[in-house]
C-alpha cells in the first residue's frame, strides 16, 4: 500500500513571522485555554486571508466583514475541537470559513444569482481566479504567489470546475448542469486538477 | 477500489464534491485502508490551505476586530462570573 506524503509546508505558520513570534499552533493552544490575546494575534495574522476567502464565495463586502467576525468568534468557541495531530491551524480555519461562507451563500438565497453570474463570467473573464504572476515574484518566494502560480498553471477547464466546487460549493451534478459539461467530464477535470495541485504542493514543500 | 482511486476520491471528498452514490464506496475503501486512508484525507485538507493562500488578502474594517474582541471579553467575563456561589 502506498504511503501518504504530507504535501503541505512544514513552517510554523503559513505567513512569515517575526523572530520569536508564537507559532499558529501556540496561538491555537492559547485560544483553547481562553487567552483572548492569542485570538487577537491570530486575527492579525490571518484576517486578510480569511476575508479574501469569504469574499471569493459571497461577493459582498459588508456581508464579508460580518461573516469574518462570526468566523473568528466561532474559532474562539470551537477551538477545543482543533487538534494539531490532525492538521494545521490555517487548514482548520479555512475549512471552517469555507463551510460558513457557503452556508451563508445558500441561506441568503443568493446561490442562484451567483450561479447565473458565474455561468456568464467564464466567457467574459476566463478564470480571474488569481492575478497574473511574474517570474520575479515567483523567485521572491512569496507563498501566495507560489500557490497562485501553481493554480494558474492548470488548464482553464480544470480551474473552472475547481472554482465552482471549492468556492461555490457545487456538487459534480450542479457543475455539470450549470456548465453543460457531461458529468463524467466534470469528474475527470476535478480529479486531474486537484491531483496536480496536490502534487504541486508536495514539490513546493521544501521551498516554503 | 485501488488506493490510487481512493486518493482521487479523497481529494474530491475534502472539498465536498463527492456525489452521494460515490460516498458509500469511498467509506468502504476508507475502512479498508485504515490509518493510511485517514492520514491521506488529513493531508488532503492542505488543498484548502492552498486555495486560500492563492487569494490576495483582503482588508477588513478596523471596527470588526474591536467588535470581535469586545464580544470575546464579554463572553469570558460572563463565564467567569457565572460560577455558583
Amino acid at each position: 500500500m502506498p504511503s501518504a506524503v504530507d504535501p503541505t509546508p512544514k513552517a510554523a505558520s503559513a505567513v512569515e513571522l517575526e523572530p520569536g513570534a508564537p507559532s499558529d499552533v501556540d496561538l491555537m493552544l492559547g485560544i483553547q485555554s481562553g487567552d483572548a490575546d492569542a485570538l487577537s494575534q491570530l486575527y492579525d495574522r490571518y484576517n486578510g486571508i480569511v476575508k479574501a476567502l469569504i469574499l471569493r464565495i459571497i461577493h459582498n463586502e459588508t456581508e464579508a466583514d460580518d461573516l469574518l467576525q462570526e468566523v473568528f468568534m466561532e474559532i474562539w468557541n470551537q477551538a477545543k475541537n482543533f487538534s494539531p495531530q490532525k492538521g494545521k491551524p490555517l487548514g482548520w480555519m479555512v475549512t471552517l470559513t469555507r463551510r460558513r461562507a457557503i452556508d451563508a451563500l445558500r441561506k441568503r438565497q443568493a446561490y442562484a444569482r451567483a450561479a447565473e453570474r458565474l455561468q456568464a463570467e467564464p466567457e467574459q473573464q476566463p478564470l480571474a481566479w488569481v492575478e497574473n504572476v511574474t517570474e520575479r515574484e515567483v523567485e521572491a518566494g512569496d507563498t501566495r504567489v507560489l500557490m497562485a502560480k501553481m493554480i494558474n498553471s492548470l488548464p482553464e477547464a480544470q480551474q473552472q470546475v475547481i472554482e465552482l466546487a471549492f468556492f461555490q460549493g457545487m456538487s459534480q451534478r450542479e457543475i455539470a448542469f450549470h456548465t453543460n459539461i457531461p458529468l463524467g467530464t466534470v469528474k475527470t477535470r476535478l480529479e486531474l486538477g486537484l491531483k496536480k495541485i496536490y502534487d504541486g504542493l508536495k514539490e513546493l514543500k521544501d521551498e516554503l | 477500489m485501488s488506493f490510487e482511486e481512493f486518493q482521487n476520491c479523497a481529494r474530491l471528498y475534502v472539498i465536498g464534491a463527492l456525489e452521494p452514490e460515490e460516498l458509500q464506496d469511498f467509506e468502504a475503501a476508507r475502512k479498508q485502508y485504515g490509518s493510511a486512508a485517514e492520514d491521506f484525507i488529513n493531508q488532503c485538507y492542505g488543498l484548502h490551505e492552498a486555495f486560500a493562500l492563492s487569494l490576495k488578502p483582503a482588508k477588513a474594517s478596523d471596527a470588526i476586530k474591536e467588535r470581535l474582541m469586545s464580544m470575546v471579553r464579554e463572553r469570558s467575563q460572563g463565564q467567569s462570573g457565572s460560577h455558583p456561589a
